[in-house]
């Protein structure tokens, strides 16, 4: 469970990007933040991985109010969720089997259990005949495929996408999504953060509009693109 | 804890052979690094050889009176043996300075001359004192003063000497103070060179790292492959300076002796090998560890 309490950020010790944000996520969940940009969806995500504090409110996950967490428990908090950039983050100097297996190896886990998963979450994404393929050799919508998987491997509880089709052609925008829905379908919580109107209106689930750091609409069944 | 260790090895070896131009550039900046240390040790060498020599030029002679017996004088010997900033006492007879006199005046016919004329040796007895430092000398000479043998000598030739037991001594302190600030100096540089290069370094990978802490990796799991690339650049440069140094030391090695006799470059390093690449060695290993933690510190805070 996932929940914002009167949550305000500001940028530069003046810009007001969350304007009082109160947010309640059930765990299961497949939730689309839609809005224009600057609306404050990414930094709704950014919040909730620790990258940055709010100068009020709460963030709770799972019943812990991670604003108060203590630094070395950071690393701990973002192995429980899963994160997907537009920009897809990957490490440009590790091959694809690397680049999973570097989030399998930050939890400790060992050699046999890396060897035998790194190949079935690639190939659960399409990408098993890319193992040993850095990401310069492969096309935006592998790279994004690559980002998921890595998001996927230590089975975590959240997901967070944070425009992830934001840099795909609708074929490859269509292909993240569907993987996402069937991520959400195996219980996993999912956020969507986009202003992609058609991929919102395919997946057809909770919908939360964002306008100048503010919730104006939260359409919680069947929701539609709207702002 | 092995697997973890290895693997950290394993990547920062990955990470090292993957960058390979970073890794090329950054070695070889550290291996003159190196050089440039290898050569500080060079002159230092060579410097305190010259002030030793310098210094082992000076010494003071205590003369003594004709009454004086040689049993007395082998006392004071004794005496000054004991004490403790003397390093050695050579005794010169009265017999024994005629003889040196005799020899080193052979091909001066008058001065043989007037000797044979003389019936009495005319030379006295000596006792020819080094110190363990020339600092030492005037409180050497003190100790003579108030010796109870004092009577007995006749002169002691430090009060001549003292201007240029002084002059070494300044210039052999001059040569130590400047050869220290010297070498404080272009160590301060080779340090801010090698943690300015291996700064770049990582600042060229400071996305990657951003992403580590993002996939949440812990300071220490992403730290640790740093550190070993670090210390790799530091033993490959090591490496590198100890191929170059030697045979460049076997060559000037001759040079050096000409200009200095008696002087051996390449003798010195060789019987000193192993200190020389251990500490080559340590020092290019312990600069690329520690400045990569430096380094890294500051892009881990995401």
């Amino acid at each position: 469970m996932i929940e914002l309490k009167d949550v305000y950020t500001i940028y530069d010790d003046e810009i007001e990007v969350l304007n009082g944000v109160n947010l309640h996520i059930k765990d299961g969940e497949f939730v689309s933040i839609v809005g224009p940009s600057g609306a404050g969806k990414s930094t709704l995500l950014r919040l909730m991985t620790r990258e940055i504090l709010p100068y009020q409110g709460q963030v709770v996950i799972d019943g812990v109010n991670i604003v108060d967490l203590p630094s070395k428990a950071i690393p701990l908090l973002r192995r429980k969720i899963g994160t997907i950039y537009q920009d897809f983050k990957l490490l440009s100097n590790k091959t694809a089997f690397e680049n999973v297996a570097f989030a399998m190896e930050v939890c400790g886990l060992d050699e046999h259990e890396i060897g035998n998963d790194v190949p079935k979450v690639l190939g659960i994404v399409g990408l098993n005949d890319k193992l040993n393929s850095f990401p310069h050799q492969m096309s935006g919508g592998e790279k994004q495929r690559l980002a998921i998987a890595r998001a996927l491997i230590h089975r975590p509880r959240i997901i967070l996408a944070d425009e992830p089709t934001g840099n795909l052609d609708m074929v490859n925008s269509y292909d993240v999504v569907k993987l996402l829905t069937k991520i959400n379908e195996l219980g996993t919580t999912v956020i969507l953060a986009t202003h992609n109107r058609e991929v919102v209106n395919a997946i057809g689930k909770r919908v939360i509009s964002m306008e100048k750091g503010k919730v104006v609409r939260d359409q919680v069944e069947n929701g539609k693109y709207v702002l | 804890m092995r697997e973890h260790l290895n693997r950290v090895f394993k990547v920062g070896w990955t990470n090292f052979k993957r960058n390979s131009y970073l890794s090329f550039g950054t070695t070889g900046v550290m291996a003159l690094v190196l050089m440039l240390f290898s050569g500080l040790m060079v002159v230092n060498f060579l410097s305190s050889t010259v002030i030793g020599s310098l210094e082992d030029k000076v010494d003071i002679s205590v003369y003594f009176k004709n009454e004086a017996s040689e049993g007395e004088i082998r006392e004071v010997r004794q005496q000054l043996e004991n004490f403790g900033s003397v390093a050695r006492v050579e005794y010169i007879s009265r017999d024994q300075a005629l003889e040196d006199f005799k020899q080193r005046h052979a091909g001066d016919a008058l001065i043989q001359e007037s000797l044979a004329e003389l019936e009495d040796n005319p030379l006295q007895a000596s006792l020819n004192v080094k110190a363990t430092d020339s600092s030492k000398y005037p409180s050497i000479v003190e100790f003579l003063e108030a010796n109870k043998f004092r009577s007995l000598v006749d002169k002691i030739n430090f009060y001549e000497n003292e201007q240029v037991i002084k002059r070494v001594q300044s210039i052999s302190n001059g040569m130590r103070n400047w050869g220290f600030l010297a070498t404080m100096i272009l160590a301060v540089v080779a340090v801010l060179v090698t943690f300015n290069t291996i700064r770049l370094t990582i600042y060229n990978q400071r996305q990657e790292i951003e992403i580590m802490r993002l996939v949440g990796g812990s300071n220490w799991h992403i730290k640790a492959p740093y550190l070993v690339e670090g210390g790799l650049y530091g033993a490959l440069a090591a490496a590198i300076t100890i191929v170059i140094f030697y045979p460049v030391a076997y060559f000037m090695s001759p040079k050096v002796e000409s200009l200095m006799p008696g002087v051996s470059l390449i003798g010195y390093f060789v019987s000193n090998g192993f200190q020389y690449v251990f500490l080559v060695a340590f020092v290019g290993i312990l600069l690329g560890v520690a400045s990569s933690f430096i380094a890294i510190r500051r892009f881990l805070k995401v």
